[in-house]
């Protein structure tokens, strides 16, 4: 089963860098030995400035190597119809590409599509022309009916975690060989976007025939990649396809996606050159990797967030109708105001993420073309407890926070729990790990909890199942008619001027529901050794290996 | 011969009269390395009894202005992420870790001595059935039984309890029967059975007081075990509930800062096997004690 | 009824009670496998029909006839997370594991009972109170801060050894000892540290019965009479224990593998329960668990043949 996925030739050598490791080490026995006493010197890790957003590198390549990327996590399916990891997504931007793509300033190219899609009949038919020429791993033709096959696939597939995204669709018809007509029940801007991610992977009809649902076993797309093999927890071997449209263009011989889920492994693997690109690089690591020789660093903003979802409403479960809550941060938005205005989130920054991040207050953060731009209110500890009093609760107001089980989670809440103690309010911490969370969140059994969403390009990705009354992810509860109609105008409506004053209004709405308090807008971060060239890492954090090789001139 | 001959009216003795506290006390100053274990281990209960008066620093309170700071006159042994002094988080993790391992072996002896007194003294069906629990729980990876228990149970100091002392049930109701099954045979046991003492007696009288031994060694090895049990668990994040500080939190915690702030790591992982090790310790010295031939368990 | 008839009938229904156990167990976790799936997702309409299309909607008991009957014909089911065959992904990761444990395993032999004979022939000497030491110190630290620290050491600030990862030895075996050593250290301390212990305590044992006295009394050598006679009756006990040891031996495998992200069971069963991936927590606790089973009824079948009283005693 196991190919010999990695041999002398093509990897190049290792990288050792012994004055910081005997500096390291130097430190780990002076603590280990000096213990208490205050003769260690300077420990602590320089901060260096990551300054503007680096997101490519254009530096020529040669051809021919292969590239070790360390993800965070181990991928789930690798089946765009049943794929709900984000780490999946980066595993699929090297093999299955999309109807259309993203840029790097965030704004929607074609990819498998030849242009930009074409709308009628008052948005409700998008015509898509395809791309002619392109054909898929196994050598099968990408023609309209094979799109057909994937988007219906998408729509019905049992399990499909695409059906819900898809739902504005009605029908899908390829009209002759290179273009595709999809009706809509009433018009759906956000649809664009969705085609540039999972629901625009086109999959190979012959492939989908041959394995059904086991296509997660050999997944056949068109990408400048294709499937080698996989080994469960460990790693995914992608090899450059020749049958890839571009594969002129390509470099790379091979892509092996490891996951190592510790920052400070996946660091130490890049020092020692078993890995060439560590993936989301933890903020702790960001200083180290910034100063280490050799290694470049990639950060662009992230188009997600964290932030605080309190439960105002569900009781049925998300989804189900709101109920009634009975407690001061449910009944009264005075008191979440007033949690919202005891929060730091400049300190949340510095402490939680070593001020790697960036603080936000909306749904929409910044570097999207729909950011609002808004500025935070700072916190205001007098005005929190004027609001607690206005409120007439008995302080302190108890709530019960729910916290993922990684370290970070933990160091989130404890802040939190700090900050929000000075205005009034006596936090629990409960850590619950992820799927008994996900549990609690759905079915509303839980006061507040911390969210982290990894974001979408089209500002309703970020907004509507959130904060839209009955939306799958409303976990607060959240139910405003005037956030409906502001809704579904957003989605509606096409013209950016339009819909970027729509979304204006609509933020402002949802955060002044204060059901989700957003605090922090992450950096996609991604350490690369510097023979790497070509790399691109957008906004979305994917990481794109199509340009990627070693550079020229190197050993 | 002789040497079995004095052997077998020893342990009769041994078990019938169990030494007096005393003597057991005598006994343990005689044998150096259970002294050390002893005295080890009461420093260790004693910080965590007096963890208040210990600590400089209340454990929970983070300062955010003295995050990470290395080991200094302020803070001996520096501060964490959050800023708060280690100092008095491992004090209070000592404490901790100690309320875990005390409580977690009595709910396995609560647990599994009846189980084991049952299946060795009425044997047949009873044993069958105790024998075949006991088996399907060692069956399991101890990790996937805690971890799965943890999670069905929630975070809590009580319910990383609950979750290691359950892994350890099945150790003692071997060694429990073990001992109940070498003991009947006795004849003293035998005589009382004869002698028309009830079965309640004959457990109660003569076979626990006999038992008690094995019973006590295994005690102190299954404090060190359920103290590594629950760091290993609020490594998973599994734990104790924050912001109250455990060993096992805090190397949790640690770990993203390795290489940034050692000191985070070092320190709680020190006093982890400290308390380990006193434990262990005592627990030898008991076992040469109690049982001077080399208990094989 | 005969010894190694019962022992095996009561092998088979411990196996059958931990298949129980393992199948209500995953499903007593809070949140099921469609939650776990739907991921970001989460509508209520993909969680239905994610649930309808594993069968979790149907009786319990139905479920587990279904997993008996298709686990007994080799189909383990499909890993809802990866959507790849259990058996392959278990058949995978079983190599690693085996080589994990195995080196561990000779580790602790060697080193324990080597150091447990120098403890009980040196008795009372330096010698044994730093092997005494020794073994309480792997002991008393924890694998996976003992994994931390390792790698900090050897992989970080001086390089020598790999600080994660895997490389199949057929694939190229420097390499693949350059990933092993450091985990191989970390599961095989505390493993080590245990058979010391047992081997000087049985050594004790032996050194002072009746028939080694009378075989030095017989003038036959210190050495021959450690060696042949003492160490071999002491090695009896060594192997019982290493028996026992084996459930440890795997718990601390998933440890160990976690630490140092080897891809072996430990990893895959985590990941599994954390997941809600039910076929791939019962394939693999099925797996490790007849391993377990198994070997201690091998264990104590020879026990059987070497000392036959334990067959009386177990049959009264």
């Amino acid at each position: 089963m196991r190919q010999r996925t990695s041999g002398p030739s093509d990897r190049p050598p290792p990288t050792r860098h012994r004055p910081r490791a005997a500096a390291l080490a130097a430190q780990v026995l002076c603590v280990l030995v000096a213990g208490a006493t205050a003769g260690c010197a300077s420990l602590a890790s320089p901060t260096a400035e990551v300054g503007a957003d680096r997101m490519t590198d254009p530096r020529p390549a040669r051809d021919g190597g292969t590239l070790t990327i360390a993800l965070k996590s181990d991928p789930d399916k690798l089946d765009p119809t049943l794929a709900s990891t984000a780490v999946g997504r980066t595993v699929f931007t090297a093999m299955c590409e999309k109807l259309y793509d993203v840029d790097a300033e965030n704004r929607i190219v074609p990819q498998l599509a030849a242009a930009p899609p074409t709308t009628g009949d008052g948005g409700r038919t998008v015509t898509i022309k395809l791309r002619r020429g392109v054909r898929f791993a196994d050598g099968t033709r990408m023609d309209a009916k094979a799109v057909k096959t994937s988007l219906d696939r998408h729509r019905t597939l049992t399990g499909s975690v695409r059906a819900s995204e898809l739902k504005p669709l009605t029908s899908v018809q390829a009209v002759g060989d290179d273009t595709v007509r999809l009706r809509l029940a009433k018009p759906y801007v956000p649809l664009l976007a969705l085609l540039a991610d999972r629901a625009g992977m086109v999959m190979s009809p012959t492939a989908l025939k041959r394995y059904g649902k086991g296509f997660a076993s050999h997944p056949t797309c068109v990408g400048p990649f294709r499937y080698a093999e996989r080994v469960v927890g460990d790693r995914i071997v992608l090899d450059k396809d020749p049958n890839y449209y571009d594969a002129d263009a390509v470099h790379l011989r091979r892509v092996i996606y490891r996951t190592i889920i510790d920052g400070n492994v996946r660091l130490a693997n890049l020092q020692s050159g078993d890995i060439q690109v560590g993936d989301q690089m933890d903020p702790v690591q960001v200083g180290r990797a910034l100063t280490e020789p050799g290694l470049q660093l990639f950060h662009s903003p992230s188009l997600g967030y964290y932030g605080l979802t309190l439960n105002i409403g569900n009781t049925k479960g998300a989804g189900a109708p709101p109920g009634r809550i009975d407690t001061p941060i449910a009944r009264d938005v005075r008191v979440r105001e007033a949690f919202d205005l005891s929060l730091d989130r400049d300190l949340i920054n510095t402490i939680v993420f070593q001020g790697r991040y960036r603080p936000t207050c909306g749904p929409l953060p910044s570097g999207t073309p729909y950011a609002t731009g808004s500025r935070c209110p700072a916190r205001d500890l007098a005005k929190a407890k004027r609001l607690l009093r206005a409120a007439k609760v008995t302080t302190p107001v108890r709530v019960r926070l729910q916290i993922s089980t990684t370290p970070e989670d933990n160091r989130l809440g404890q802040v939190i729990q700090a900050m929000a103690k000075e205005a009034g309010f006596a936090v629990s911490l409960t850590p619950t790990e992820f799927a008994t969370g996900l549990e609690h969140s759905r079915a509303g059994d839980f006061q507040a909890a911390t969210t982290n969403w990894s974001g979408r390009l089209d500002p309703a990705g970020n907004i509507d199942v959130f904060a839209g009354t009955g939306g799958a992810q409303n976990y607060g509860g959240l139910s405003d008619p005037a956030i409906d109609r502001l809704i579904a105008e957003g989605g509606a409506t096409a013209g950016k001027p339009a819909r970027k004053k729509i979304y204006a209004r609509l933020v402002e709405r949802v955060r002044a529901a204060h059901t989700v308090l957003y605090l922090i807008q992450p950096t996609n971060y991604v350490s690369v050794t510097e023979k790497v060239a070509g790399l691109k890492v957008f906004g979305d954090g994917l990481i794109r290996v199509k340009d990627a090789g070693y550079v020229k001139g190197g050993s | 011969m002789s040497a079995a001959a004095t052997a077998l009216p020893a342990a009769e003795e041994r078990a019938r009269a169990p030494l007096a506290p005393l003597s057991r006390l005598r006994l343990l100053t005689r044998n150096k390395l259970a002294l050390t274990g002893a005295v080890a281990a009461a420093i260790l209960v004693l910080i965590a009894v007096c963890a208040p008066l210990i600590a400089p620093y209340d454990p929970a309170r983070p300062d955010f202005a003295a995050a990470l700071q290395e080991p200094g006159w302020a803070h001996w042994l520096g501060t964490d992420d959050l800023g708060r002094d280690q100092l008095s988080r491992v004090v209070y993790g000592v404490r901790a870790s100690l309320q875990i391992g005390l409580l977690a072996v009595a709910l396995a002896f609560a647990a599994g001595v009846p189980l084991g007194l049952i299946a060795g003294y009425y044997g047949r069906f009873a044993d069958s059935v105790v024998s075949r629990l006991t088996d399907t729980l060692l069956a399991f990876p101890f990790l996937v039984l805690a971890v799965g228990l943890a999670t069905i149970l929630g975070p809590s100091l009580l319910n990383a309890t609950i979750a290691v002392g359950v892994s350890q049930i099945p150790a003692v109701i071997r060694i429990t029967r073990a001992e109940t099954l070498r003991l009947k045979h006795l004849d003293y046991v035998a005589a009382a059975v004869v002698g028309g003492g009830g079965d309640g007696t004959v457990l109660f009288r003569h076979i626990l007081p006999g038992a008690l031994s094995a019973l006590t060694v295994q005690a102190t090895v299954g404090i060190p075990t359920a103290i590594i049990g629950e760091a290993l668990l609020s490594f998973l994040g599994l734990g104790v509930q924050p912001p109250s500080p455990s060993l096992g939190v805090m190397l949790s915690s640690a770990q993203a800062y390795i290489a940034a702030a050692p000191w985070m790591a070092v320190f709680p992982g020190l006093a982890i096997i400290a308390a380990t090790l006193a434990f262990n310790l005592l627990g030898d010295g008991l076992r040469d004690i109690l049982d001077p031939q080399g208990d094989s368990r | 009824m005969p010894y190694p008839i019962r022992r095996l009938g009561e092998s088979l229904i411990t196996l059958f009670l931990v298949s129980v156990v393992v199948f209500a167990g995953v499903r007593a976790l809070p949140g099921d496998t469609a939650t776990a799936l739907a991921g970001e997702e989460p509508t209520p309409e993909a969680i239905a029909q994610i649930r309808e299309s594993y069968g979790l909607d149907d009786n319990i008991v139905v479920q587990y006839l279904r997993y008996v009957r298709h686990a007994a014909t080799g189909d383990l089911g499909v890993s809802s997370r990866t959507g790849l065959p259990v058996l392959d992904s278990v058949m995978e990761a079983l190599p690693v594991t085996l080589e994990l444990s195995a080196l561990a395993l000779l580790l602790a032999v060697v080193v324990g009972v080597g150091a447990g004979v120098v403890a009980a022939v040196r008795r009372g000497r330096p010698e044994e109170w730093l092997v005494n030491a020794v073994a309480l110190l792997g002991l008393s630290v924890p694998a996976f801060w003992l994994g931390i620290v390792l790698v900090l050491a050897f992989a970080i600030a001086v390089p020598v050894f790999a600080a994660s990862g895997f490389v199949p030895f057929g694939v190229d075996p420097m390499e693949n000892l350059r990933h092993m050593v450091l985990p191989v250290i970390v599961l095989g301390s505390g493993l080590a540290a245990v058979v010391m212990r047992q081997t000087r305590a049985a050594m004790l044992g032996s050194l002072s019965a009746d028939y080694v006295r009378t075989a030095r009394a017989k003038g036959l050598s210190r050495r021959q009479v450690i060696m042949g006679h003492a160490l071999r009756n002491s090695l009896v006990t060594v192997v019982t224990v290493l028996g026992l040891q084996l459930g440890h031996l795997i718990s601390g495998a998933v440890v160990t593998e976690q630490i140092f992200v080897l891809p072996g069971f430990g990893k895959l069963t985590i990941d599994a329960v954390f997941s809600r991936d039910y076929a791939m927590v019962q394939g693999v606790v099925l797996f490790t668990s007849t391993a377990y089973i198994l070997v201690n009824l091998l264990v104590d079948l020879a026990y059987s043949v070497i000392d036959p009283r334990i067959r009386l005693g177990g049959a009264q």
